[in-house]
């Protein structure tokens, strides 16, 4: 009863799945998979289960350009939201696959090679940008706390009705990556880790080397803001009166 | 609006709403998420609340659909795993 009243969601949710996915298997409608999926499924069993310890140079070589390069689309696209530039997001692609190369011998093949690959580019990004821009970090202590407090303002705070949740559905996607392009960089990366690639939280506390609960402040403090710039951004645009004036 | 007396595992409008990002995200635990269903069911501001959180979510991922890497990144990545093995394991073929 609660998933079907949620139209708005599924609406705007379905499109931005499909692409990406690995080998495809699961969204394959066909029931007969041609011969290249079949060779494409034999290799990545094979990859699961390589003896790391035996394998040449050239092997390895090949079984990152089979396993890493697939992922390049979206390791781009993460680049571009995360670094918010296009010349940055490939300093930055290049960087990580340099490293994950160089580092193929460490990584345990049948786990999860994009969850490895997205650790790098954390770290990475972490270790180009962060040193440059010298940006205060706020503790983890503070995070926790306005947490905490986030708790009770939520709830008092009167929030958008329904008519307006619906009219934050018609704004651009501009306005929801310029909304994403102004919260703290953390912020960005958990809740763009959390809602662009699905990771669970253990996951994204895996890649930012973070404890749970300091993804689950991000996530919550993040979405707030974007929530409140969106707002903003639906009456600049005059979607929607001022929360003010919305008396019901 | 805040209590359920007559119902045993109540979760008030604070509980839910702490927790509502967690539901969104499918991170609650089966017993969590039968009392915020309940709750959200009966409570139609949290219900509202709960709509807006899913929508930014969905929102966030069509907006940042995934965008194909420019082909000169392919490219120069590609040359440098292959230039790398040749360099570390010169080919023998002509001894």
């Amino acid at each position: 009863m609660l998933i079907t009243a949620v139209t708005p969601g599924e609406r705007v949710g379905v499109g931005a799945l499909v692409p990406g996915r690995g080998l495809g298997w699961s969204t394959m409608t066909t029931d007969q998979p041609t011969i290249e999926q079949i060779e494409a499924q034999a290799l990545a069993e094979a990859d699961a289960a390589v003896d790391v310890s035996t394998e040449t140079p050239e092997e390895r070589a090949a079984r990152f350009e089979r396993e890493a390069m697939p992922l390049l689309d979206q390791m781009y696209s993460a680049a571009l939201r995360t670094t918010r530039n296009p010349t940055d997001a490939e300093d930055l692609v290049q960087e990580t696959y340099a490293k994950a190369f160089a580092a193929f011998h460490q990584y345990r093949p049948g786990t999860n090679l994009k969850a490895w690959m997205y650790r790098i580019l954390t770290n990475s990004y972490i270790n180009i940008y962060r040193k440059k821009q010298r940006q205060p970090l706020e503790s983890d202590a503070a995070e926790v706390e306005d947490y905490q407090l986030a708790r009770a303002a939520s709830h008092t705070s009167k929030g958008l009705r329904s008519a307006e949740t619906e009219a934050l559905d018609h704004l651009p996607d501009s306005d929801v990556t310029r909304a994403l392009a102004s919260i703290g960089e953390d912020f960005r990366l958990a809740v763009y880790l959390a809602d662009v690639e699905g990771f669970s939280y253990k996951e994204i506390a895996e890649i930012m080397d973070t404890p749970i609960g300091t993804v689950m402040s991000r996530l919550h403090r993040g979405r707030k803001q974007l929530r409140e710039l969106l707002t903003d951004y639906a009456v600049e645009r005059g979607v929607i009166s001022s929360p003010e004036e919305a008396t019901r | 609006m805040s209590t359920h007396p007559d119902r045993v595992p109540a979760a008030d409008c604070a509980d839910v709403v702490l927790r509502l990002f967690e539901f969104v995200d499918n991170e609650t635990g089966p017993l969590d998420r039968a009392r915020i269903e309940a709750h959200l069911d009966e409570c139609g501001p949290c219900l509202a609340e709960y709509e807006r959180d899913l929508l930014v979510k969905a929102l966030v991922r069509r907006a940042c659909a995934c965008q194909q890497a420019p082909d000169t990144l392919r490219s120069q990545i590609l040359t440098r795993i292959t230039t790398t093995v040749t360099f570390v394991e010169p080919r023998q073929e002509h001894g």
